[in-house]
């Protein structure tokens, strides 16, 4: 009996691993493809070299200076700061998209829940990079480096985009384009006409210091503007404290405001227009006398890409070329 | 001898009030002399001084007026040396009464902003002293613990809706103490606060014998919770309009009144000019100081007395107590 029953058992011992190999046999070439294609590319980021996947599956991206090429491209992203986006592009932020929140407080446990492969952080959420890494160490920060070219780290940003999601030659178009537009504002600028950087809030004038700040500040190094006003900003991202008064003083034949509370669609608020136009001070100032204000898009503030640049120096290449 | 000393004494005083108010008076004419643009540059200068100059000088007598004489009338009422508005809450309120309405109602004019932060401010006020009322312990410290306190959770309610309607960085902006913004135009309701003064005046005697408490003022004759509403309604508006027109303005009402009462004891009537001479030069140097160091850019007025205001109280606080 034993020794009848011996191979029987060992007979389906074999049949039972026979059935066990050739069922992992299947699912190794079930899966296979997709390991094929998951490869990797390796990127230089603000801290360094990092190895990162290609296309990843599940992005998450937090820089909003990301946001219009991300979205641009198709790309998908599984958690995003929805406050942060408004309504500018609805790609990216539908109803199975995790909410990450402001970054003043920030949701982290929705982008553990997101388990991403890949997360954009930096800019606003340069605060949680560590806790960022914690989660996946696959993340990146590519934001403009303060101290650095301006125009040269928004090109690395959308470089190293287009490695990421193999799109280098897109990439490659969006800084053309950006060089092209920088190129044109450039040649438009009579080279000698003094220029003050504004921002607008709150009903009140605040002054963008050349080289720093968001956007305006950023002009007056990328086009050599001459500052009708040089002095080292304390508040680079809100501008100084300064009176119209100073403004007429310093009687700039240019003015670029961005008026930061026009992005919100707030009813009833003061815009920057009203403001600068509107004031008895400033009416003697040439800029003020000639119409030559060039005001930034009011989705400036939100967007801050290689696009909104783009577009912003275009949009000042125009002006210039207007009063020649 | 004690009849010399005390005619000598009189004498004294006699010509020190418009000594002060000369002093005052050069101040005032420094302010007006002190920006940016030369008046003297073109035929643009003059124009300057009356678009510029005169209004914002004009805003610093009356805020500076209006929130030292505020200040001594909530010490009066609540018969606490270190109440001032901002820390009763009532600027807090006020605060709030301001946000509100600019979020449910945006398209409201500055005048009806004004008469909700007033009313706010007012409420505040009353639920400040309804709250003083039920604490036993009122020693000099608890009571202005109490009202920072209250202060404290009515403005972390405030900047929770700010955050929550994307109204934060105006928020810092409106309620940030400066005249750098003060021009024709955006001054004039401040008036009012003149009004507030006047009518502080006429009604000083009775202030000053609600300051005994309330049994004394009784048994003289004087209608108690009728003078403290009257008082907290004088505030409420004061530091209503001032809220709204320049923001707050920190230790003008503590500093200011308690200066006077230490050299001149508790007569309402007789201290008001004195207040309003001491709040006038405070803020118009603190003011000086700010439009001076930076320029052209401006420091705001509410940080320069936060610093001077501080300094100036606790060597007060120290010299009296080594006198004994």
């Amino acid at each position: 009996m034993k020794s009848a029953l011996r191979p029987s058992l060992s007979a389906l011992t074999i049949a039972v691993v026979g059935v066990l190999a050739l069922a992992s046999c299947a699912s190794t070439e079930a899966a296979e493809p997709a390991a094929t294609t998951a490869s990797t590319v390796t990127i230089e980021d603000n801290h360094g070299s990092i190895e990162v996947p290609v296309n990843p599956e599940r992005l998450v991206a937090l820089d909003n200076t990301t946001f219009q090429t991300l979205s641009d491209w198709g790309v998908e992203v599984v958690a995003a700061p929805k406050p942060l986006m408004y309504d500018l592009w609805p790609s990216l932020v539908g109803d199975d998209v995790l909410d990450v929140g402001l970054h003043r407080e920030p949701d982290i446990e929705a982008i553990v829940e997101a388990d991403p492969d890949l997360i954009i952080g930096g800019y606003r959420f340069s605060e949680i990079y560590a806790d960022l890494t914690a989660i996946q160490p696959a993340t990146i920060e590519i934001n403009a480096r303060d101290g650095e070219d301006h125009a040269s780290e928004l090109k690395r940003q959308v470089a190293i985009l287009g490695q990421i999601f193999d799109r280098d030659d897109e990439a490659q178009q969006i800084a053309d384009d950006f060089d092209a537009a920088i190129a044109d504002a450039k040649a438009a600028y009579n080279g000698t006409d003094s220029v003050i950087g504004l921002i607008t809030s709150g009903g009140e004038i605040a002054y963008a210091a050349p080289g720093d700040g968001r956007g305006v500040g950023t002009l007056f190094p990328t086009l050599d503007l001459v500052p009708a006003i040089e002095q080292a900003a304390e508040d680079t991202s809100h501008g100084d404290d300064i009176s119209v008064e100073a403004i007429a003083a310093a009687n700039p034949e240019w003015l670029v405001v961005l008026d930061r509370d026009g992005a919100f669609n707030e009813e009833g608020y003061v815009p920057a227009k009203e403001l600068i136009e509107g004031s008895e001070a400033l009416a003697n100032v040439p800029a003020v006398q000639k119409g030559q204000v060039v005001y930034l898009d009011p989705n400036f503030y939100l967007d801050e890409s290689i696009q909104a640049y783009t577009a912003l120096y275009a949009a000042v290449a125009e002006a210039f070329g207007a009063a020649k | 001898m004690s009849t010399v000393a005390t005619r000598s004494a009189r004498r004294h005083s006699r010509w020190a009030l418009p000594c002060a108010f000369v002093l005052v008076a050069g101040l005032v004419v420094a302010s007006l002399f002190v920006g940016v643009y030369d008046l003297g540059r073109d035929e643009f200068g003059g124009e300057i001084f009356w678009i510029s100059r005169v209004p914002r000088t004009i805003a610093l007598v009356l805020a500076g007026c209006a929130m030292s004489v505020s200040g001594l009338i909530m010490q009066l009422l609540v018969q606490n040396r270190f109440v001032e508005p901002s820390t009763t809450g009532t600027a807090e309120w006020a605060a709030l009464g301001l946000l509100l309405t600019v979020i449910l109602a945006p398209n409201v004019g500055l005048t009806g902003k004004m008469i909700v932060a007033s009313i706010f401010a007012f409420l505040g006020t009353l639920v400040f002293l309804g709250v003083l009322r039920r604490v036993a312990l009122r020693s000099s410290l608890i009571v202005p613990l109490i009202g920072i306190m209250l202060g404290a959770v009515v403005s972390a309610f405030t900047t929770y809706l700010a955050v929550s309607t994307n109204l934060l960085q105006m928020l810092g902006t409106w309620f940030m103490g400066s005249f750098t913004s003060v021009v024709r135009g955006r001054y004039e309701v401040l008036w009012v606060v003149g009004v507030i003064v006047v009518i502080a005046y006429i009604v000083a005697d009775r202030f000053t014998v609600a300051g005994l408490g309330k049994d004394v003022a009784t048994s003289v004759g004087v209608h108690y919770d009728r003078v403290i509403l009257v008082g907290t309604s004088l505030v409420a508006v004061a530091t209503g309009v001032t809220t709204v027109v320049v923001g707050f303005l920190p230790f003008l009402g503590l500093v200011v009144p308690n200066l006077v009462s230490m050299i001149r004891g508790d007569n309402l009537r007789s201290n008001i000019p004195w207040v309003c001479l001491g709040g006038v030069a405070i803020i118009i140097v603190c003011d000086i100081i700010g439009r001076v160091i930076r320029a052209p850019f401006e420091i705001p007025v509410s940080m320069i007395l936060g610093i001077v205001g501080s300094a100036v109280f606790i060597t007060l606080l120290l010299r009296q107590r080594s006198r004994g």
